[in-house]
């Protein structure tokens, strides 16, 4: 044990007995509530539409653009869509099988696996999926064990997200449920685009991170 | 800019009230803050609920921090991050420059921490040839400023757009503007070179949970999100009371903190980090250093008064609430931690005889109390050291220049107390001030204008120096009810 350590554990223990006396005289005017290891109740699985429209209309209040494919064809056809509107030319994907399968079939533009930083800092577009999503807050959640999209997800001035309907959970403790299980790897919540209100608490898009969310939900697989 | 100090907070607190720029910066942030915040919290079905647990988690945590410090370090550890321990801010200041030195670095890129503030890291660092870069957007402004921050979440509110759009001109060569916009996006394009250039980074942590080793960073720019995911170093720096016991306790932490803070449902991103990354070929850092820093946190254990003052989230709501706060804004306190938190922090962590006046800088009127979502009772805290100054259990020194006013003072709150407990002291303490006050009233009221007497009386005399007092009314209602209305 070093030394360091020692003496902060030790510090913490003489000062928590210091104070036992007075503790027993504290509590009898504030009540106190202790409480037990209960985990967070999960709330009854809400229907894959309802959530589905919590969602949007969390996500939409924030400014996040949100389509909704019906199928997969559809969903290519809102990527390009999306391509062509920003006039995108460099961009970066993720490994994400999904985003793999969509871009396929656009043989308008190249789109780069594996980008460099380099790369990723001169980029107008990332594109990544989203593992899971939260209705109440509108928030996409990524986890980096599936896909490497902690830089994609960032550095571009615009992310496209895809996320399939069935990951959307309404509460925040059901996903910290989920993602609870397995944190190896680096998880990162995400809602809306990067802001800013340090200059005179005026909202300013986009100071670090992306300045545009666009999200494409996949309604049915 | 000249620093103030937390010891001449009555100085700085006129100098702040006679300054119509920092006003003009204040004017926003009760409006803004109070209202978003009011609107959030509507959003939860229970806040009441949420802050009893809240506060319930960290008493706790805090009743067995050894415990729940030593699991959260063993499952860091077994994560892939390295432990550091600092008793002091200059031990784990040095901790950083060793750790840095070792990966030849010459800067760092920095995420708003105030840990990092409390120990004065960016000096430390330059002191060894290393620049240290702020990059969240307010942080940089008065890194460029050469300030230091004036809240806890928005660290230059006290600053206009005039001030800033002036300050980009001089350090960054841009034609001036006080387009919002325009300014951000100069600060993003200077940042991003300094982000690409990186090999270190810094930031601070919100939580840490004991059950997983996992650090929580909450933040809306992004800028923390680069610091932790494009350098080779992380550098992470925790107050020791950081920690929380279960996961799943992030839930109620991430309810109330951005809520109480900025008035969101969350923060754009939160970064989950539980140790380094596994693959080579991840993006993230390949080394995850945890400064777990004490500097004087212990000590605050040792009553359950000060204890509270461990379970703070840093949201910064009282500042927002705080009517003192509202008129002198945060450079007055002369510490990192302004307002009411910081009128308590500020005297535990540097010691009470060097901010003797902060726990004066409050009217007790309990906003903070009311917003705070950990349930900290400030008055309380701020009472009990005011205690502790005039009891003399503050101050060190055997002679004390103020233990003669101290016993004057409780000399005269003894005679208070006899003279308004029975009837027939009361009465005759009114018909003695009804004669007596005859010298110094005038016009019906005891102000500036009455004169020296008023004046040499001390009481008398600090009280009226800025207003009147009234003047005791020539019957009590006492009397006029028994003559007969």
């Amino acid at each position: 044990m070093s030394t360091a350590r020692a003496d902060i554990i030790g510090s913490i223990r003489r000062n928590l007995s210091k104070s036992k006396p007075f503790d027993a005289v504290h509590a009898e005017h504030k009540h106190v509530e202790s409480i037990a290891n209960e985990a967070c109740p999960a709330e009854n699985v809400t229907a894959v539409r309802k959530l589905l429209h919590n969602f949007t209309a969390s996500a939409e209040m924030l400014g996040i653009h949100i389509e909704i494919a019906a199928d997969e064809v559809e969903a290519t056809d809102l990527i390009a869509s999306v391509v062509d509107r920003t006039g995108a030319r460099k961009i970066a994907v993720s490994n994400s099988s999904s985003v793999s399968r969509l871009i396929e079939t656009i043989e308008t533009v190249e789109f780069t696996v594996d980008a460099s930083t380099e790369f990723l800092f001169d980029s107008d577009l990332g594109i990544t999926s989203a593992q899971w999503a939260i209705a109440e807050t509108g928030t996409l959640v990524l986890e980096a064990e599936s896909e490497d999209h902690r830089l994609i997800s960032l550095v571009p001035p615009i992310h496209l997200c895809l996320l399939e309907a069935s990951k959307i959970r309404q509460t925040l403790g059901e996903i910290l449920e989920l993602t609870g299980r397995n944190l190896e790897h680096t998880i990162t919540f995400v809602t809306g685009a990067s802001r800013t209100s340090d200059i005179e608490l005026t909202l300013a898009i986009g100071v670090h991170g992306p300045g545009e969310l666009q999200i494409i939900i996949l309604a049915d697989q | 800019m000249q620093q103030l100090t937390a010891e001449t907070f009555d100085q700085n607190a006129r100098a702040a009230l006679n300054d119509p720029v920092l006003h003009g910066a204040l004017r926003n942030l009760a409006d803004n803050f109070v209202t978003r915040r009011q609107n959030a919290m509507a959003s939860v079905d229970d806040w009441e609920g949420l802050r009893e647990k809240a506060r319930a988690i960290k008493e706790e945590t805090l009743l067995h921090l050894d415990d729940y410090l030593l699991r959260f370090v063993e499952n860091a550890e077994k994560a892939g991050a390295t432990i550091h321990w600092a008793r002091d801010g200059k031990e784990a200041c040095q901790i950083v420059i060793d750790l840095v030195k070792q990966r030849d670095a010459s800067m760092v890129v920095k995420a708003k921490s105030m840990a990092g503030e409390e120990i004065h890291l960016n000096e430390a660092l330059e002191r060894s040839g290393v620049e240290p870069v702020e990059t969240d957007l307010g942080e940089w402004i008065i890194q460029l400023a050469g300030e230091t921050p004036s809240h806890i979440v928005v660290p230059a509110i006290h600053k206009t757009k005039q001030q800033i759009a002036d300050l980009f001109v001089e350090k960054t060569g841009i034609e001036k503007t006080e387009n919002v916009d325009v300014l951000t996006k100069t600060a993003r394009d200077i940042l991003r070179k300094r982000f690409a250039e990186a090999e270190v980074g810094i930031s601070g942590v919100n939580f840490g949970v004991a059950e997983t080793g996992t650090i929580l960073i909450l933040e809306n720019e992004g800028n923390i999100r680069l610091t932790t995911s494009l350098t080779k170093t992380h550098i992470a720096i925790m107050g020791i009371e950081k920690v929380i016991p279960r996961f799943a306790d992030l839930d109620v932490f991430l309810k109330l903190l951005p809520r109480s803070g900025t008035g969101q449902r969350l923060t754009a991103y939160q970064s989950l980090i539980t140790g380094t990354k596994k693959n080579a070929a991840d993006a993230g850092p390949e080394e995850v250093h945890i400064v777990l820093m004490d500097n004087g946190r212990s000590r605050m254990l040792s009553h359950p008064v000060t204890r509270q003052s461990l379970a703070c989230i840093r949201c910064g709501a009282c500042l927002n609430a705080c009517p003192v706060y509202q008129q002198v804004g945060g450079h007055a306190y002369g510490s990192v931690y302004p307002g009411p938190i910081g009128a308590v922090i500020t005297p535990q962590l540097i010691g009470i005889s060097k901010a003797k006046q902060l726990p004066y800088a409050s009217s007790l009127c309990g906003a903070c109390k009311e917003v705070c979502p950990v349930k900290i009772d400030i008055p309380e805290l701020l009472l009990h050291l005011r205690a502790e100054i005039t009891d003399g259990t503050a101050g060190g020194s055997a002679i004390n220049p103020e233990r003669k006013r101290r016993f004057a003072e409780s000399l005269a709150f003894k005679m208070y107390g006899m003279a308004w407990s029975g009837q027939f002291s009361y009465g005759l303490g009114t018909k003695a001030a009804r004669l007596m006050q005859k010298l110094v009233v005038r016009d019906g009221k005891i102000g500036k204008a009455s004169g020296l007497i008023a004046k040499l009386l001390p009481p008398l005399g600090a009280w009226t120096a800025w207003r009147d007092a009234p003047a005791v009314a020539p019957k009590s209602f006492r009397e006029i009810w028994t003559d007969g209305i």
